[in-house]
C-alpha cells in the first residue's frame, strides 16, 4: 500500500521517458552500424561478424551497461546531475566499444590466420575510408569475408551508440526507482526490445554504414520510438521500494 | 531459418485451444498461489509454477507458428523481444496492484498490458518494417502474454506472495530474476528451436514445452529455498521435477515415434549415403 | 584493501575469462551450436546425412547466459544466510554443476528433436553419438560456468569497489557476452575451416558448396568430438584471448583510473585496436594477394 499516484508519477518523470526514448533510438541506430553477417559470415561467405545482430549488439551494449553501473555507483555519493550522466554514458559507450573492437579484431585473426582470407567487402568497390580496392580480394562464390577497415570503424560506432543507449536507459531508470537491481534488469529488457526490432529491419545481415540497407534506418527509428515510448511509460511507473 | 520457411504450420491442436489452456491455467495457478499465501502460508506456491509451465507451452506454440514463416534472424530473436517487454510489463502489473492497494489485479493488468504492447509491436513489425508475416500480430501477443505469465508465475512462486514489495525484495534484489528471465525465455524458445525441421510435429514440440517449463519451475524452486519456507520450496522442486521427468520421457517416446526406423543405437550412415 | 590487490583481482578475472572463453568455444564446436549449426542442419536436406552432433539451443549468447545465470542463482541460494551459508567456492562449484546438468538436458533434447525432424532426409538419430558427446559438452559447459560465475562473484563481492548489480544479473551479462564473442570469433574457425575441411584452404565456403560438410574423418566417419581437438589449436584459445581481453581491459580501466580518465584510456585502447586492425588488414592483403580467379575491372 502506498500513496503514489499514477498520474503524479508520469508528470514527475516525463523527462525520464524522453531519456529512455533517446536511449532506445541510440540502440536502434547502433544496431544498423554493427557489421553482422550471420551464418554466411561464419563460413567466410559474407562480410561481417559471423553471428546474429541481436546477439552481438546485446553482448556489447550490456558489457557497456556493466561499466556504466560501476561508474554510477562511484559517482552516486556526490549526487547525479547532468554532467555525471554524461560521464556515465561515456563510460558505458567506451565499454561497449572495447568489447566490440576486441571481438572484431580477434574475428579478423581467425579469418586471416585460421581461414587464410584477406578481409574484403563485396558491397563497395573501394573501401570508403582507406580507398583500398575490395573486389579482387573477394573469394569466388562468396560476397566478401572478414572486417575491412570500413566495417571495423562502423562496428565501433555501433558499439558506441549501443553502449550509450543502454547506459542512458539505466541512468533514467535509476532516477525513477534508485535501485540498481530493478534498473539493471529493466534496462536489459528495454535494450533487447530495441535491438530486435532493427534486426528485423535489416533482415539479419548488414555490413555497416556503407551498406545500401543502411537507408532503412528511418523505419527502425519509427518502430523503436513507439516501442521505447511504451516501455518507457510503464517502466517509470514502477517505483523502487527503498524510500517508501 | 530456411528449413521450414514454407508457410503455415500444421497443427493438431488449434491456437485457440492452446491459448485458452495457457491463459486460464496460468492465471488461475498464479491466483491460487497468491490468494492462499495469505491464508495458509506459501505452501501452494507451486501452483504458480504449474501456471508458468502451461504458459510456456502457449508461448512455444506462438513461436512455432511465427517461426515457420522464416523471420530472417533466427528463432531466438522473437522470444527475447517478447520476454524483454514481458519483463517490464509483469513488474508493472504487480507494481500497479501495489500502488492502488489491490495486489490481486497485478497479474491481469500485466497480462493485458503485455498483450496490447505485443499487438503494437507486431503491427509495427508488419506495417512499418514490412515483415509481412500474417500471424505476426497474434503471435507477438501470445508470446508476450505467455512471457508475462511465466515471469509473474515464477516470481510469485519464488516470493510466495503477490505483493510488489516482497517480490522486489526476494526476487529482484537477490537477482533471482535473472535466471527466471532467461529460463522463461529459453523455455519458450527451445521447444521449437530444438525440433526445427520439416518433420516437426506439434504434439512433440508442445510436449517438449512442458518439460522446458518444468525445468524453469524446478530451478526457480531451488532458488526459492533461500527466500521462502523450505517446505514450500521443496514442494515446488518435487512437483517441477516430476513434471519434467514425465514429459521428458514422453518427448523421447515421441522422438522414437517420429524417427521410426531411424532411431538407432549405433551404425554407419544410412544406405546410399556412404 | 590496497590498490595492488585490486589489480591482482582484475588480472585473476581476466585469467578466468580466458579459460571460460576457450571452453565455451570448444563446447559449442563439439555440439555445432550457433552458426555452424545451420550447415549441419542443411547437410541432411541437401543429401548428406551425417553423424555430427546437432545442438541448437536458441543461439549461443542466450544459452550461455542461461547457464551462467542459473549457476549464479544456485550459488547465491547456497551462500544465503537462510540456507547453509556455504563458502563461495563450494557454492560456485555446485552452481556450475547444476548448469552443466541443465546444458546436458538441453543438448540431449535438441539432438533428438532436430534429428527426428529430418527423418524424411534419411537423417538417423544415433544414440551412441548422443552418449559419446553429451558428457564432453557438459564438461566444457561446467568449466565455462564455473569461471564466469567465479569472475562475476569477484566483481560483485571481492573487488575494492563492488559492482551494484545483483550477482546473477552480472553472470547473465557476462554469459551473454561470452556467447556473443564465442559465436563471432572461435566459431568461424570451426564453421569456415573444420566443417569444410576437404575444400581448399585460403577462401571462404563457396555458396554452391553450402551444406556439403566434411562427414568423413581420417578413418571412418567424423565424430564431433574431433572438432574440439582441431579447434583447440586455434579457434578456442583466440576466443579465450578475446573474452579475457574484454573482461580485463574493461575492468582494468575502471579500477585503475577514475572519471573521465577512465573514458580517455578506453578511447586510446579503441584507437590502438583500430590501428592494429588496419595493419593486420594490410598484412593480409600483401601476403595473400588478390584471388587469381578474379576477372573484373578493378585493380588490386
Amino acid at each position: 500500500m502506498s500513496d503514489i499516484s499514477v498520474v503524479g508519477m508520469l508528470a514527475e518523470n516525463w523527462m525520464m521517458i524522453i531519456g529512455i526514448i533517446i536511449g532506445g533510438l541510440c540502440i536502434s541506430v547502433g544496431v544498423h552500424f554493427v557489421p553482422v553477417g550471420g551464418a554466411p559470415a561464419a563460413m567466410a561467405q559474407a562480410t561481417g561478424i559471423g553471428t546474429g545482430t541481436v546477439q552481438l549488439a546485446t553482448g556489447s551494449g550490456l558489457t557497456g551497461l556493466l561499466a556504466a553501473g560501476f561508474m554510477y555507483k562511484a559517482l552516486a555519493a556526490g549526487g547525479i546531475g547532468l554532467s555525471e550522466i554524461v560521464l556515465i554514458c561515456a563510460t558505458g559507450a567506451v565499454g561497449a566499444m572495447i568489447m566490440i573492437c576486441v571481438t572484431m579484431l580477434v574475428g579478423n585473426w581467425v579469418y586471416i590466420y585460421g581461414v587464410g582470407t584477406p578481409p574484403a567487402s563485396a558491397k563497395v568497390d573501394y573501401d570508403p575510408i582507406t580507398g583500398n580496392s575490395q573486389a579482387p580480394y573477394v573469394a569466388p562464390g562468396t560476397v566478401g569475408q572478414g572486417m575491412p577497415t570500413v566495417c571495423f570503424v562502423s562496428g565501433t560506432m555501433g558499439g558506441l551508440l549501443g553502449g550509450l543507449g543502454g547506459s542512458l536507459i539505466y541512468c533514467m531508470l535509476m532516477g525513477v526507482n534508485g535501485d540498481p537491481a530493478i534498473s539493471s534488469i529493466f534496462a536489459i529488457g528495454i535494450f533487447v526490445v530495441n535491438a530486435v526490432l532493427p534486426s528485423y529491419n535489416i533482415q539479419g545481415t548488414i555490413e555497416g554504414f556503407h551498406d545500401p540497407k543502411f537507408k532503412r534506418v528511418p523505419k527502425a527509428i519509427v518502430a523503436c520510438f513507439v516501442a521505447s515510448l511504451l516501455c518507457g511509460i510503464i517502466a517509470v511507473l514502477i517505483p523502487g521500494i527503498g524510500g517508501v | 531459418m530456411s528449413v521450414a520457411a514454407g508457410g503455415e504450420a500444421v497443427s493438431t491442436e488449434t491456437p485457440n485451444q492452446v491459448d485458452t489452456k495457457g491463459v486460464v491455467v496460468g492465471l488461475v495457478g498464479i491466483y491460487i498461489a497468491g490468494i492462499t499465501a495469505g491464508i495458509i502460508g506459501p505452501y501452494l506456491a507451486f501452483f504458480a509454477g504449474i501456471g508458468a509451465v502451461f504458459a510456456t507451452r502457449m508461448g512455444a506454440d506462438g513461436v512455432r507458428r511465427v517461426c515457420s514463416y522464416g523471420i530472417g534472424t533466427g528463432v531466438p530473436s522473437i522470444g527475447v523481444l517478447a520476454l524483454g517487454m514481458g519483463l517490464v510489463a509483469s513488474m508493472f502489473g504487480i507494481a500497479i496492484g501495489w500502488i492502488v492497494g489491490v495486489p490481486m489485479i497485478g497479474p491481469i493488468v500485466g497480462f493485458v498490458i503485455a498483450v496490447v504492447i505485443g499487438w503494437i509491436i507486431g503491427t509495427l513489425a508488419n506495417k512499418v518494417i514490412k515483415l509481412n508475416i500474417p500471424v505476426m500480430e497474434r503471435c507477438c501477443m501470445e508470446i508476450a502474454g505467455a512471457g508475462v505469465i511465466v515471469l509473474t508465475g515464477l516470481s510469485v512462486m519464488i516470493a510466495g506472495s503477490l505483493d510488489f514489495a516482497v517480490i522486489i525484495e526476494k526476487v529482484v534484489q537477490t537477482g533471482f530474476i535473472a535466471p527466471v528471465f532467461i529460463l522463461g525465455a529459453l523455455g519458450i524458445l527451445h521447444p521449437f528451436n530444438a525440433s526445427l525441421g520439416p518433420d516437426e510435429t506439434q504434439d512433440r514440440t508442445l510436449r517438449h514445452a512442458y518439460s522446458t517449463g518444468a525445468i524453469a519451475m524446478t530451478i526457480s524452486g531451488v532458488c526459492s529455498i533461500a527466500v521462502l519456507d523450505p517446505i514450500a520450496a521443496t514442494l515446488s522442486i518435487v512437483v517441477g521435477a516430476f513434471i519434467w521427468y514425465t514429459n521428458f520421457m514422453g518427448f523421447v517416446r515421441l522422438v522414437q515415434r517420429d524417427a521410426g526406423a531411424g532411431y538407432v543405437g549405433t551404425g554407419l550412415l544410412p544406405p546410399g549415403a556412404m | 584493501m590496497d590498490p595492488s590487490m585490486g589489480m591482482g583481482l582484475v588480472a585473476l578475472m581476466g585469467a578466468a575469462a580466458t579459460v571460460a572463453g576457450c571452453s565455451e568455444d570448444l563446447e559449442s564446436d563439439i555440439g555445432s551450436q550457433s552458426n555452424p549449426n545451420s550447415q549441419v542442419q542443411l547437410a541432411a536436406q541437401v543429401g548428406y546425412p551425417h553423424r555430427v552432433f546437432n545442438k541448437a539451443i536458441s543461439g549461443e549468447p542466450p544459452s550461455n547466459a542461461m547457464y551462467c545465470a542459473v549457476g549464479a542463482g544456485v550459488a547465491m541460494m547456497l551462500m544465503s544466510e537462510s540456507t547453509i551459508a556455504a563458502s563461495p567456492l563450494l557454492a560456485i562449484a555446485v552452481g556450475a554443476f547444476v548448469s552443466a546438468l541443465l546444458n546436458g538436458v538441453f543438448s540431449t533434447t535438441s539432438y533428438l528433436g532436430r534429428s527426428a525432424s529430418q527423418t524424411r532426409f534419411n537423417q538417423y538419430v544415433y544414440l551412441d553419438v548422443l552418449r559419446n558427446h553429451v558428457f564432453g559438452i557438459m564438461g566444457h559447459a561446467y568449466i565455462t560456468a564455473f569461471c564466469i560465475v567465479g569472475l562475476s562473484y569477484i566483481m560483485w563481492a571481492v573487488l575494492p569497489v563492488t559492482h551494484p548489480f545483483p550477482f546473477p544479473v552480472i553472470a547473465l551479462i557476462w554469459g551473454l557476452a561470452v556467447g556473443a564473442i564465442g559465436s563471432s570469433t572461435g566459431d568461424v574457425h570451426y564453421c569456415a575451416e573444420r566443417e569444410f575441411q576437404d575444400f581448399k584452404f585460403g577462401a571462404g565456403v563457396n555458396a554452391s558448396d553450402s551444406g556439403d560438410i566434411t562427414r568423413f574423418a581420417e578413418a571412418g566417419l567424423r565424430s564431433s568430438m574431433d572438432n574440439a581437438w582441431f579447434c583447440s589449436k586455434f579457434g578456442g584459445p583466440v576466443t579465450g584471448v578475446a573474452f579475457g581481453l574484454v573482461v580485463f581491459l574493461d575492468n582494468w580501466r575502471s579500477t585503475a583510473f577514475e572519471g573521465w580518465t577512465a573514458v580517455v584510456v578506453g578511447l586510446v585502447i579503441v584507437s590502438l585496436l583500430i590501428i592494429y586492425n588496419r595493419r593486420l588488414e594490410l598484412y593480409a592483403r600483401k601476403t595473400y594477394g588478390p584471388y587469381p580467379e578474379y576477372a573484373g575491372e578493378i585493380e588490386a
